[in-house]
């Protein structure tokens, strides 16, 4: 071991050895390590009895009348076409072929197995970075697409809330509107009832009778929000992330989503507004590179994942990786177990 | 179907303690199943104010970039009518042995239309409407369904075209062009009848079709092909007589099985030849209108919960 000579100089623990200490490459003084590293940040947890590995699961019933979404398993990838596919293809010939055709399978891992209960009366936020698979869960959960492996399993079919009741660019707005809730499954009374309040929400009022191409992207999805809206779902998600609109927009927004979530009886939130999330969610489940990482208490978990996006803003990759292992430490997967011959498989 | 909850194998990588919650699953169910059949058909007719009204909307919009609007529902047939006459009335003379070819391809090339539109554009209602799919939980048949009734309210101005020139210059004769005069009366609505047992095979095989396009996308490059081959096979510009003539009988035997054939043939001799049509050929294209919707909307519900993906 050598002391360092010169007085302390700042220096990356694994960058590029300075003179004074050259060709001495074990040298981790600890002080050196610690700094610029982002370890001083990392907040110490309490470590808590549990043994390591857990062979003896903690069994639970719950009550049937109080489920509300049970998600098995349920993981997702995506196989998608693409031209490009023979750069990753490691087979000789196929990969000619493929090159020849510009046709292939690309398959894209998007969300690992997971599971979870969801009982009635629970708000459940959904919180993860961007391309995590929280866009994928709530397809999922509203059955829109087939878990690759797994099942979701709900009292009733959950209903999405967002920018995602499609338009259809030709046909004016009021026409869009009445096509809208049709779809949905309103009858023409109901969706004529609905009708003003769509209107008054979206605040379309002069630009109703225009077709939907001249409209501006802003009007378009506000449009698809207020449609969107108009349903009373059981179960009901939201996707907050798409809610892009100007503040007089999301005022108005704001008192329809309390109205519709407050009959609903379980509500699952996604969101970036980590505010929001602690201040309406009872639970949150937090997604990241299409793992569950935690699954509890808002405050908690919200305050794991503020600083694990405040490391990864930074640039401090490992930093994040250990906050991003010792959360999912903490975790304690949960695994769906039906009563013998109550697994349910009709449709809903 | 996912393995049952004993044989799937437990994630790697967990250290919290591992939770066991068991349920009793009567009150859930299985969140995108297929519904029964009956119960399917019964979700297609609650949703049909949606089906009628995205048939119409969409028709009434599918000209409004160009700025003659509507007015190619009528031109459009008519042009194409014209350059039929033209290129196999005229040129070619196919008319041989064809009472009133005038009417007989007018009916038939304007029809055929119908039937190749409907299929065409129910084949691709899945894989075209992706955004749709993924938008909104309706029974799936009825994209299909609708397109296939869009297709019909978009004919509607084709078909008073079509009546019309019959009327009007369908027994006109050109050089040696055989004659019977046409007179309109109640037979001509023998019409209807014949479009909707058309209109009922037209869904059943895009019922079908959609489902293959939608889980294979190459398909739809040889349905063009196949409808085609199908436009020679059901006597649209000549007559059938003409493959009798050059000793491909079995030709016609297909022909007396098609069922856009029949269509043709039923129109045509309530039209043209004051008749009502064969009793054959109504029971071929009932029993085609009948098999082909109850065919097609068991393969398209079989298929229910493979729409959805992303592609």
């Amino acid at each position: 071991m050598s002391t360092p000579t010169s007085p302390y100089t700042p220096r990356r623990a694994n960058g590029p050895a300075r003179n004074g200490t050259a060709g001495d490459g074990l040298d981790l003084d600890p002080e050196v390590f610690d700094d610029g590293f982002g370890f001083d940040q990392i907040q110490e947890i309490a470590w808590d009895d549990q043994p390591l590995t857990q062979n003896a699961p903690q069994v639970e019933t719950v009550d049937p009348d109080k489920v509300s979404v049970a998600v098995d398993n349920a993981s997702k990838i995506y196989r998608i076409r693409s031209g490009t596919e023979h750069k990753n293809s490691t087979k000789r010939v196929g990969r000619h072929l493929q090159r020849a055709l510009g046709s292939g399978w690309s398959e894209i891992p998007a969300l690992n197995e997971l599971s979870f209960v969801v009982n009635r009366g629970e708000t459940v936020g959904v919180i993860g970075t961007n391309g995590s698979g929280k866009s994928t869960l709530m397809k999922l959960l509203t059955g829109k697409i087939r878990p690759t492996s797994g099942e979701v399993f709900a009292t009733s079919t959950p209903v999405m809330l967002g920018v995602n009741a499609a338009l259809v660019r030709e046909i004016s707005g009021r026409e869009n509107i009445k096509l809208g809730c049709l779809a949905m499954g309103l009858s023409p009374k109901e969706a004529q009832k609905k009708f003003d309040m769509i209107v008054e929400i979206s605040g379309l009022h002069e630009a109703l009778d225009r077709p939907l191409k001249a409209y501006s992207s802003g009007m378009a999805s506000r449009l698809q929000f207020a449609i969107a809206t108009s349903v009373d779902p059981d179960i009901l998600l939201i996707d907050e992330a798409l809610n892009t609109g100007d503040a007089q927009f999301r005022s108005r927004t704001k008192k329809r989503l309390d109205e519709v979530r407050a009959q609903a009886g379980c509500v699952f939130l996604v969101s970036h507004s980590l505010g929001t999330i602690k201040q309406m969610c009872t639970r949150v489940i937090w997604i990241e590179q299409g793992r569950m990482l935690a699954d509890g208490d808002p405050e908690w978990v919200c305050s794991q994942y503020q600083e694990y996006t405040d490391h990864k803003s930074n640039g401090r990759m490992r930093a994040a990786q250990i906050v991003y292992d010792r959360t999912q430490l903490k975790l304690s997967p949960v695994q769906v177990e039906f009563i013998d011959g109550t697994r349910p498989t009709k449709a809903g | 179907m996912a393995a049952p909850a004993s044989e799937r194998h437990r994630p790697s990588f967990q250290l919290g303690p591992q939770r066991v919650v068991q349920m009793d699953g009567d009150q859930l169910v299985r969140v995108g199943a297929r519904p029964g059949l009956f119960r399917y058909i019964r979700n297609i007719w609650a949703f049909r104010h949606f089906l009628q009204y995205d048939a119409h909307a969409r028709t009434s919009s599918q000209n409004n970039l160009d700025s003659l609007g509507r007015f190619w529902m009528v031109m459009n047939p008519l042009l194409q009518a014209a350059v039929y006459f033209f290129i196999f009335g005229y040129i070619l003379e196919t008319h041989r042995g064809i009472v009133n070819f005038i009417g007989y391809l007018i009916i038939g090339v304007l029809t055929f239309r119908f039937i190749q539109g409907a299929v065409v554009s129910a084949s691709n209602s899945i894989a075209g409407n992706q955004q749709v799919v993924q938008a909104f939980n309706f029974p799936r048949a009825c994209l299909p369904i609708s397109s296939a009734v869009r297709e019909l309210f978009a004919t509607v101005p084709t078909f008073v075209v079509m009546a019309v020139l019959v009327y009007f210059i369908g027994d006109y004769q050109i050089a040696d062009m055989e004659r019977a005069s046409i007179t309109l009366d109640w037979k001509w609505l023998m019409f209807f009848p014949a479009i909707f047992l058309g209109l009922m095979v037209m869904t059943g095989i895009g019922l079908i079709l959609a489902r293959v396009v939608a889980n294979h996308n190459d398909v739809k490059h040889l349905i063009s092909i196949g409808v085609r081959l199908w436009f020679y096979a059901s006597a649209v510009i000549f007559s059938v007589d003409r493959f009798a003539d050059r000793g491909h009988d079995w030709i016609i035997t297909v022909m007396h099985y098609n069922p856009a054939f029949c269509i043709l043939d039923i129109i045509r001799d309530a039209w043209l030849y004051d008749g009502l049509g064969e009793p054959f050929r109504w029971a071929v294209l009932g029993g085609w209108a009948v098999g082909a919707l109850v065919i097609g909307m068991i393969i398209f519900w079989r298929g229910e919960e493979t729409y959805g993906r992303e592609r």
